[in-house]
């Protein structure tokens, strides 16, 4: 990370983190005079720079991103126009709404449904983010800024350059704004400088591993509030409708972009397809037609050869899932030298090494009660299914995936860019983040 | 009978390869050769390979499977590269016992990771004898090559208290061999024996001292105050087991630092040692023959072949260019030999330039793989 002003520190100390999460704490007062209308203005002026082809923030975002994420430069672009796409105006003001029908409750009193309340941010949100996803960094620190909470932002790895040119250009069209946020970047394992971090939070929110997420959880003041997204698994359910020969080389090809999108590292991205039985092609068959489609994918979205960092995980997937598959049946289409994606056809659930760089596993199913109970054990950890072909199966099939922990339920191409509105790990991430007050 | 005819023993076999009769005999002649004339092995090299390729084709339903499924048969594999390499990761899903049906006489289980038990890779050995020939030999060479029998403290659970692990194993067999008299300071759960420390203290220290440790005791015992010892010039200590899961912020140098300071031992006089359970042999930084400049190379055992290759084509590279490292083990002659991991190296005239583990240490996104629910990668010795 390249420095902005003091916005932006890299490898810092706790010192310095102790320091600016006191100085952030002091921005609370003068934050929560400005209408809430105004930090939506300010926000979105910076977000939408990012979607304007000749300016300077996107096309440095556009130059840096590659290197820093790891991803191809075409890849760079699908990111970048998916997640700037949400931070403009109009979709920033669609977000706040969806938490408070009436923003203003953000700025004063309001009568709500019959009670005057008032939704106050914390003074202080600290987010340690999980690397390896451009864009999550900046979505958190927007979260915390729209309800006008100053926020300390630990990017992940990865997703360093976005978070600092957005600060930048936060700090050439709103100065007022960029006051109150900070990015800082300090190793994971550096817990004193975690403790640093946490010590003045009045809200947390943490991306990471379950073990991150227990870590910081043990951390955080009593007085915090903890707001967790642990990781979690997406997967997509393709009913007979979605198999037809018209149909299915499109379906393969949505399937394809969803797995292959950020490299697979988003939690949005599915590493398992579950395929009825019955359908006019078997799930084998869409087995090999989900390898065409991800070979075509790796066309037009290429993965960088150094983006490879998970390319000895790769050998050792694609090596013992053929041996898998030549011991008790199976099949493996994989990429070769020249791409990463894998796409392993099981025809019973086996244990096997972890999908990895656009690796995914295609399983049959055939009775929705099966299918319930082949996802069940999943629950706890599952987040998008991309549903599609089941006709009008597909309310009652919604609401199973629903109990079992589904939070989202979209068709397979949608999977990727969650619009700022959604209900993300089946919370409502603004409101979650503020305290209501009552005047009685 | 000259150091071709050796390996000629096996074609006098009756027993078919990938019988137990054929295991037998391999074993017999293999374990022979590594204690007494290890050079036979290197002179004979392909045959060995190439027998143990047969045999484990013969007596491994899965590798049998796989090969063909991949079109590499006896029949069409004339050198020991071509056959293809088994992912070290297999070993947690697979039983690679060669004949399959024979009674292993040990399983060998991986450590888990740091965070949480994981799936485990397994190791059936089916000949210990073999196991501890191609152990001892090198283990000498490395850490007492002046033949001193020194007295060795070990930090690392006996092979009594975990006898599934090699790294126990070895250390127990090790100390059993090298050493005169031996003090095994930790329990099976890693705790300090206060009773072996105090016994330590008690004996008269009239020659040098072998300290056989991992990383992480060392670093435990460096967290602990008072366990440093003078100890006689001439001691050695044996570092192991990498710095997976050493949470602390130590680095190899200082703990090295560290470690010379707290027993008063010469720095150059720390060896350390690469091994895992898929393999059977092991490779040993020869800093006691040849001098703190070989630090960072670890030679391999004769009867050990590594290659680096091509993360991506898996063909092999050049001498000194990094990539995957692929091992062939003839003392894997039970299981299976060829096994490319994830470990990331050079190989320089014979020896290997490790560079570390592939996988990156933060994890990437936030996304679960499916099937880190139920297994988690990165498993180290046990």
């Amino acid at each position: 990370m390249q420095p902005v002003g003091e916005r932006v520190i890299d490898d810092a100390l706790p010192e310095s983190i102790l320091a600016e999460a006191r100085r952030l704490e002091k921005a609370a007062e003068r934050l929560r005079e400005r209408p809430v209308d105004s930090v939506v203005r300010a926000l979105g002026s910076v977000g939408e720079r990012f979607l304007d082809q000749s300016d300077p923030l996107r096309v440095e975002a556009l130059r840096r991103l590659p290197s820093d994420a790891d991803v191809s430069p075409a890849m760079a672009s699908v990111i970048l126009d998916g997640m700037a796409g949400d931070w403009t105006r109009e979709r920033l003001d669609r977000a706040l709404r969806a938490d408070f029908p009436d923003p203003g409750v953000l700025d004063r009193f309001c009568d709500v449904a019959g009670r005057r309340v008032h939704a106050v941010g914390p003074e202080l949100t600290v987010q340690i983010v999980a690397g390896g996803v451009p864009g999550v960094g900046v979505n958190a620190l927007l979260r915390a800024l729209l309800v006008k909470s100053p926020t300390l932002l630990r990017p992940g790895r990865g997703d360093e350059v976005l978070a600092e040119l957005f600060l930048r250009g936060l700090s050439e069209e709103a100065g007022w704004l960029v006051e109150a946020a900070t990015a800082m970047r300090w190793r994971s394992e550096a817990t004193g400088c975690t403790e640093a971090a946490l010590r003045h939070a009045r809200a947390i929110t943490v991306y990471g591993s379950d073990a991150t997420v227990s870590e910081i959880r043990s951390a955080a003041p009593v007085v915090a509030r903890l707001i967790e997204y642990h990781h979690r698994i997406s997967l997509v359910v393709i009913g007979r409708e979605a198999l037809e020969s018209e149909v299915v080389r499109g379906v393969a090809d949505e399937v394809a972009r969803s797995v292959s999108l950020f490299e697979q590292r988003g939690c949005v991205c599915p590493h398992l397809v579950l395929v009825e039985s019955g359908g006019a092609i078997d799930p084998e068959g869409f087995g090999a037609e989900l390898a065409s489609a991800s070979a075509r994918c790796a066309e037009t979205w290429p993965a960088l050869p150094s983006a490879t960092s998970d390319v000895g995980a790769l050998q050792q997937l694609r090596g013992v899932t053929e041996m898998q598959a030549a011991a008790s049946g199976g099949r493996v289409w994989h990429g070769g030298a020249s791409a990463s994606w894998t796409v392993v056809y099981e025809s019973e659930p086996r244990e096997g090494p972890p999908t990895t760089a656009r690796g995914v596993r295609v399983r049959p199913w055939s009775g929705l009660d099966a299918l319930v109970r082949s996802i069940g054990p999943l629950g706890p950890h599952l987040q998008t299914v991309g549903l599609t072909g089941m006709g009008d199966r597909r309310a009652e099939t919604a609401l199973e995936l629903a109990r079992l922990g589904a939070t989202r339920i979209v068709e397979p191409r949608d999977m990727g860019f969650p619009p700022p509105w959604w209900l993300h790990d089946g919370r409502r991430p603004l409101d979650e983040l503020v305290r209501w007050a009552e005047l009685e | 009978m000259s150091r071709q005819d050796k390996a000629r023993v096996l074609d006098l076999v009756a027993d078919p390869p990938g019988s137990a009769g054929y295991l037998r005999a391999a074993a017999t002649a293999l374990a022979g050769a590594m204690t007494g004339d290890p050079e036979a092995l290197t002179a004979d090299w392909d045959r060995w390979a190439l027998a143990a390729f047969r045999h484990q084709f013969g007596g491994c339903p899965p590798l049998r499977a796989w090969w063909t499924a991949r079109g590499v048969t006896p029949s069409t594999v004339e050198r020991w590269q071509d056959v293809p390499p088994v992912p070290a990761e297999a070993f947690k899903y697979f039983d690679f016992r060669s004949p399959h049906d024979l009674e292993p006489e040990a399983v060998f289980v991986t450590s888990g990771t740091t965070k949480g038990s994981g799936r485990r890779g397994r190791h059936a050995v089916l000949s210990l004898d073999l196991y501890l020939a191609s152990m001892n030999a090198p283990m000498r060479q490395a850490l007492d090559p002046e033949g001193v029998r020194p007295d060795v403290v070990s930090l690392v659970p006996s092979a009594t208290a975990r006898p599934d692990s090699s790294l126990s194993v070895m250390v127990t067999e090790g100390a059993r061999v090298l050493g005169r008299e031996v003090y095994e300071w930790v329990d099976a759960d890693g705790g300090w024996v206060d009773e072996e420390i105090a016994r330590f203290d008690a004996a008269t220290r009239d020659r040098p001292v072998l300290v056989l440790a991992t990383a992480l005791s060392l670093v435990h015992l460096l967290e602990r105050p008072g366990l440093g010892r003078v100890l006689p010039p001439g001691s050695t200590v044996m570092e192991t087991g990498g710095f997976k899961g050493v949470d602390t912020e130590v680095s190899r140098e200082a703990l090295y630092e560290g470690v010379a300071e707290a027993f008063a031992v010469d720095p150059d006089r720390i060896v350390n040692e690469y091994g895992m359970t898929e393999l059977l042999s092991q490779l040993w930084e020869p800093v006691l023959t040849e001098g703190p400049t070989v630090r960072g190379c670890h030679r391999p055992a004769p009867w050990l072949r590594v290659r680096a290759l091509d993360p991506v084509s898996l063909n092999e590279l050049p001498e000194g260019a990094s990539g995957l490292l692929a091992f062939y083990d003839l003392a894997n002659f039970g299981s299976v030999s060829h096994v490319v991991t994830q470990d990331v190296g050079a190989v320089v005239d014979g020896r290997v330039r490790l560079e570390g583990r592939l996988l990156g240490s933060e994890p990437r996104g936030c996304s679960r793989a499916l099937d880190e629910l139920m297994s988690t990668r990165g498993a180290a010795r046990g």
